[in-house]
C-alpha cells in the first residue's frame, strides 16, 4: 500500500465513522454548564469552569496526573484567562462527555513528516481526524498531548467565564461591559465599584457572552512563569492518594498470580491450604482479559495476607501460544523480516534506488533494541465495588474511557452504571493506558457480596506481566556521492506494531489494523536535508504483549537514526555537531535547538581527561530536543554520564519549571534504558522479576542536567516524552569518541 | 496483640509476628503515606524511621518494632522533617510523588546522622529509586534543608 493510498483509506474509514454525524447536535468543546455537577453554592459557567461560593474556580480535569504536572499546567490556562490567582483554583475530575476527549493525541497518530505539513492532503486528513476524535471523545492522557490539546479550549473556557462575570457586573452596575476589567478574582469598574466573582456567579450563569477574545501574549501574567506545582504539598506530607492508597469501609485486599508464561492459561487450582491461612477469604479465578494472562486472585483482610496465601496456592498452568517464545530468535526473525519483506513505506522523497546506484560510497549498519518494562514505582492496582446498583471503580488510569468500558464489559452492565474515580498515578509511562488490572479488580469484586476490593500486583507480577516496549531491528543505509555528500538514506525496520495491538485490547469496537506510525516515528521524521530517502517498516507479530512505553517508537528509533547520522559524519570526517547543522538549512527550529545545546555544552572545548561528548537531536510529539552528554568509563569500563546539556523547543512554554523537570525526568528514564534496560524472555516467561535484575538509574549515577528552553511563540507541544529519545544516542555517540567502538544495540554494553 | 509506638502514639494492632511493618502500617493502621514498591527492600519507597534510623519497612517485621519509636511521613513534623518538606517544595522535587515519602524519610535519617552532608554522602546514602528521575532535585533539596537547619542553629 502506498502512503497516499493509506492516507486516503484512513480518510475513508474516518468518513464512515462520521456517517450520522449530521444527526448529532452541533457540539462545541466549551460545553454547557449543566455538564458539571454543582455542589452547594457552586455555579457552572461552562463545561470546564465552576465558580465557588468563595469566588475561586473549580476546573474540570479530564487528564491524569502521573508526574508530568498536568494538574498544574491545565489550570494555569484557565486561571490566566479568568484573571484568578492559580492558588484560588482547584480541580475536579471531569465527567464523561465528548468535550473532554483528547483530540490532539489522535490527530498525532497521522503519519506525516513534521517538516512537510503544508498541503491539502495533510490539512484535510487532520481536519477530518479531529472531527472524528471530537465525536469519539476518548478521554486519555498520553502522547505528550495534554497541554497541546487543552491550549485553545481551556483558555477559551476561562475567557468565556470571565466575559460572563464581567457582563453580570456591568448589568448589575448598569455600565457598559467595556468599562469593566478583572483583577485577581474581582470585576472592577472604572468608577470604583468592585465585586468578587463569587458574588457575581449566579447572575453570570445566565449569561452567554458573545464573541470572546483570548488575551494577547503580552498580557499574560501566569502562562510562561514557573508557577509551583499545585500537587506538591500533598506529595511531601503523605496525604496524596494514589490508586494503591484507596481505603473504603469494609474493603478487602486481593493479590494475584498470573500464568508465568505470557498468554498462557489456568488449569486446575488447589487452594485448600491457602484458604486455611489466617484472614484469607476466598480465591477467584481470573480469565485472560484486556490482554492479561489468565490467573487467580486471593482475597484477604490485608494485601500481605493475600499475597502470602497466593504463594500457597498450587496452580496448574496450561501452555499457550508463547510456550516456545525466546527473545533471541525474535531478534533473528526481525532481522530476516527486514531482509525479506518490503514493509509499509512511511516516507520517501527523490529516488533512493538511483542514489544508491550512483553512490561513490555506501554505509550500512544494523541496529537493535530489546523489550523493556515500564516498572512504574506504584505497582499495578485497582479498587472496585460491585453491587446491584452498579460498579464503582477507583483506578490510577490514563484511559478513563477505556477503563469504564472494561469495567462495564467485565461486570456485564451498561457503561452508565459504572462510576470511575481517577486517583493520582504513581507513574504511568504508558503502562496505565491498559485496562487489564481494572478488569481483574471488577472480576474479583463480583465475588465479594458488595464489599469493595483493592487488587494490587506484587512487583514480580508487574515486571513479568507488562505490555513491553517491542523489540525492534533496523537496517540503515547511506549513499554518499562522489563529492562526499549524503545523497541517499534508506531505512527498513521491523518490529511489532503498537497502536493496533493496544487498540484491540482496550477498545475492541475500533480495531483498525492500519500501519502504525509509532513503529516508524523517529526513522521517517528526520529533519535533515537528504535529497533521496526511503523509510519502510515491517510490522511483525511476535506474540509478546507489547504496548506504549514513554517515547514509544522514538525511544528506540531515535537511537538508531541519531547513531547512524553520527556514523555518517564520522565516515565523512566531519564533526558530528557541525555536520548535523549543515543538513538543517531547511529546518531552522531544529538548527536553533541543536545550536543552543552545543553552545551551552561548550561543544569543541576541551573536557577532563578520559571524557568525551556525544550529541543527538530528535523531534518528537511536536517538540524538538537536543542533548549533549559528557561521558567517561569508570574503573571497570562501564559508561558513566557526568553531565547532560539539554535544549528544547516545545512551542510556547506554559510552565518552564515543569518543562525543565520533565527534561530531567526524561533523561534519567532514558538513561536507565540506555545503560541497563533489557527484558529477556525464555520459554514464554520474562526472566526479570524485580528492580535488582531490571535496574534503574540511582541518585549516585545521575548526571548533572542542565536544560535550556528555546523561546517560541508557536502553540505548545509535548514535554512528557521528548526528553527521553535523544539520550541513548547522545551517550552512544560519546562512547564512540571515547573507545572507537560503535554500539548498535541497546543497552549500551562495551 | 502488638503494641507499637508510631508517630508518638501508642497503637495496638492484631498482627502476626512475621507481618512486615509496611503492611501493618498500610492495611491495618491505614497509614498509607508509606508506599509499597518492590517488597524486597530494593527501592526504598517503604522507608520509615526507627529510633531515627531509616528502615525499609517492607522487610522489617512489625514485631521487631515493638519498643522502638517508629516515625512515618504522617507524623507531626519536627524541625528536620519540616525543613526537608519545605526544601522539597522549594526545589519542586516530586513528579508523580509515589516514591517521595520514602525519599523524604531516607533524607530525614541521613540528616539525623549527617547534619552537613557532602554530595558524596548523599550519593552514598540515598539509594531509594525514583522512576520519574527526581534525583538531582533530591540532592539539592537535602543540601537546602541542611543549610536551613544550620542557619536555625547559628
Amino acid at each position: 500500500m502506498r502512503r497516499r493510498t493509506f492516507l486516503l483509506s484512513a480518510l475513508g474509514t474516518a468518513g464512515a465513522l462520521v456517517v450520522g454525524w449530521g444527526l448529532l447536535p452541533p457540539r462545541s468543546r466549551l460545553g454547557a454548564a449543566d455538564l458539571l455537577p454543582a455542589a452547594n453554592g457552586q455555579l457552572a459557567l461552562n463545561g470546564w469552569v465552576k465558580i465557588d461560593a468563595d469566588g475561586g474556580a473549580i476546573i474540570a480535569m479530564p487528564r491524569a496526573e502521573m508526574g508530568q504536572g498536568v494538574h498544574t499546567a491545565l489550570p494555569m490556562l484557565v486561571a490566566e484567562e479568568l484573571d484568578l490567582p492559580l492558588a484560588r483554583t482547584r480541580i475536579e475530575q471531569a465527567p464523561f462527555d465528548a468535550i473532554y476527549g483528547n483530540v490532539a493525541s489522535i490527530v498525532a497518530l497521522l503519519p506525516f513528516h513534521p517538516l512537510e505539513r503544508d498541503g491539502v492532503l495533510v490539512e484535510s486528513a487532520e481536519w477530518i481526524t479531529a472531527k472524528v476524535a471530537r465525536e469519539l471523545g476518548i478521554i486519555v492522557t498520553g502522547g505528550s498531548s495534554s497541554v497541546a490539546d487543552a491550549w485553545q479550549v481551556m483558555r477559551l473556557a476561562g475567557a468565556t467565564a470571565r466575559a460572563a462575570l464581567v457582563a453580570a457586573a456591568a448589568r448589575r452596575w448598569k455600565v457598559p461591559a467595556k468599562e469593566c476589567t478583572t483583577r485577581e478574582g474581582r470585576v472592577v469598574h472604572a468608577g470604583g465599584q468592585q465585586a468578587d466573582y463569587g458574588e457575581l456567579a449566579r447572575e453570570a450563569a445566565g449569561i452567554s457572552p458573545g464573541e470572546v477574545v483570548l488575551k494577547a501574549r503580552a498580557d499574560w501574567t501566569l502562562i510562561g512563569t514557573p508557577a509551583p506545582r499545585s500537587d506538591l504539598p500533598a506529595k511531601v506530607d503523605g496525604t496524596a492518594v494514589f490508586g494503591i492508597d484507596v481505603r473504603l469501609p469494609e474493603m478487602l485486599h486481593a493479590a494475584v498470580r498470573m500464568c508465568p508464561e505470557l498468554g498462557g492459561g489456568l488449569g486446575a487450582l488447589e487452594a485448600r491450604a491457602a484458604l486455611a491461612m489466617p484472614r484469607v477469604r476466598q480465591v477467584v479465578e481470573l480469565p485472560a482479559a484486556a490482554g492479561s494472562s489468565a490467573g487467580f486472585a486471593v482475597v484477604a483482610d490485608s494485601w500481605w495476607h493475600a499475597e502470602r496465601a497466593a504463594a500457597a496456592v498450587k496452580a496448574e498452568w496450561t501452555a499457550g501460544p508463547n510456550a516456545a517464545l525466546d527473545d533471541r530468535p525474535v531478534m533473528k526473525r526481525l532481522r530476516s523480516a527486514v531482509e525479506s519483506e518490503s514493509g509499509f513505506p512511511f516516507y520517501w522523497r527523490g529516488d533512493v534506488d538511483e542514489a544508491f546506484a550512483a553512490a561513490a560510497r555506501r554505509l550500512e549498519a544494523w541496529y537493535q533494541a530489546p523489550y523493556l518494562a515500564h516498572a512504574a514505582m506504584e505497582p499495578m492496582n485497582c479498587t472496585a465495588r460491585v453491587t446491584a446498583n452498579g460498579v464503582e471503580v477507583w483506578a490510577p488510569t490514563q484511559v478513563p474511557t477505556f477503563a469504564r468500558a472494561a469495567a462495564a464489559r467485565t461486570a456485564g452492565v451498561p457503561e452508565d452504571r459504572v462510576t470511575l474515580h481517577v486517583t493520582l498515578l504513581g507513574g504511568g509511562f504508558g503502562r496505565r493506558l491498559e485496562t487489564d488490572v481494572i478488569a481483574q479488580a471488577v472480576r474479583v469484586a463480583m465475588h465479594t457480596a458488595g464489599r469493595p476490593v483493592k487488587l494490587s500486583w506484587s512487583r514480580e507480577q508487574d515486571m513479568t506481566h507488562d505490555f513491553y516496549r517491542p523489540a525492534h531491528v533496523a537496517r540503515l543505509e547511506a549513499a554518499i556521492d562522489g563529492a562526499g555528500k549524503l545523497h541517499g538514506l534508506r531505512i527498513r525496520a521491523a518490529g511489532d506494531a503498537i497502536t493496533p495491538r493496544w487498540g484491540e485490547r482496550v477498545y475492541p469496537l475500533m480495531s483498525l489494523d492500519s500501519p502504525d506510525r509509532t513503529a516508524a516515528e523517529g526513522l521517517y521524521t528526520l529533519p535533515y536535508a537528504i535529497a533521496n530517502q526511503h523509510m519502510a517498516q515491517v510490522a511483525t507479530r511476535m506474540g509478546v504483549p507489547i504496548g506504549n512505553w514513554r517515547g514509544v517508537g522514538y525511544s528506540h528509533n531515535a537511537f538508531f537514526a541519531e547513531s547512524f547520522v553520527d556514523e555518517i559524519a564520522q565516515a565523512l570526517g566531519r564533526d558530528p555537531y557541525a555536520y548535523r547543522l549543515s543538513l538543517l538549512g531547511a529546518a531552522p527550529r531544529y538548527a536553533a535547538v541543536l545550536r543552543r545545546a552545543a553552545e551551552r555544552a561548550g561543544w569543541g572545548k576541551p573536557l577532563a581527561q578520559g571524557q568525551a561528548r556525544g550529541i543527538a537531536l530528535v523531534g518528537s510529539y511536536g517538540s524538538i530536543v537536543a542533548q549533549v552528554a559528557e561521558v567517561s568509563l569508570d574503573d571497570i569500563g562501564k559508561p558513566k554520564v557526568h553531565r547532560v546539556v539539554c535544549a528544547i523547543d516545545c512551542g510556547t512554554a506554559v510552565n518552564p519549571g515543569i518543562i525543565v523537570q520533565q527534561m530531567e525526568g526524561g533523561i534519567v528514564f532514558g538513561l536507565s534504558a540506555a545503560l541497563f534496560g533489557q527484558i529477556d524472555i525464555r520459554a514464554g516467561r520474562v526472566r526479570q522479576q524485580n528492580y535488582p535484575d531490571y535496574p534503574l538509574l540511582g541518585l549516585a549515577q545521575t548526571p548533572e542536567i542542565e536544560t535550556h528552553i528555546v523561546p517560541s511563540t508557536a502553540a505548545p507541544s509535548g514535554v512528557g516524552e521528548p526528553g527521553v529519545p535523544p539520550i541513548a544516542p547522545a551517550v552512544a555517540n560519546a562512547l564512540f569518541v571515547l573507545t572507537g567502538k560503535r554500539l548498535r544495540s541497546l543497552p549500551l554494553v562495551l | 496483640m502488638l503494641e507499637l509506638n508510631i508517630n508518638d502514639r501508642t497503637l495496638r494492632v492484631d498482627a502476626e509476628d512475621d507481618m512486615p511493618l509496611l503492611w501493618v502500617l498500610r492495611d491495618l493502621l491505614g497509614l498509607t503515606g508509606t508506599k509499597f514498591g518492590c517488597g524486597i527492600a530494593a527501592c526504598g519507597a517503604c522507608t520509615v524511621l526507627m529510633d531515627g534510623h531509616p528502615v525499609r519497612s517492607c522487610v522489617f517485621r512489625a514485631s521487631h518494632a515493638a519498643g522502638k519509636r517508629v516515625r512515618t511521613i504522617e507524623g507531626p513534623p519536627d524541625r528536620v522533617l519540616r525543613a526537608l518538606q519545605n526544601a522539597w517544595v522549594a526545589e519542586q522535587v516530586p513528579q508523580c510523588g509515589y516514591c517521595q515519602s520514602g525519599m523524604l524519610m531516607a533524607a530525614y535519617g541521613l540528616l539525623n546522622f549527617h547534619p552537613e552532608p557532602t554530595d558524596e554522602d548523599i550519593a552514598l546514602l540515598m539509594t531509594n529509586l525514583c522512576r520519574c528521575g527526581t534525583y538531582s532535585r533530591v540532592r539539592a533539596a537535602i543540601q537546602r534543608a541542611a543549610r536551613a537547619l544550620q542557619g536555625d542553629r547559628a
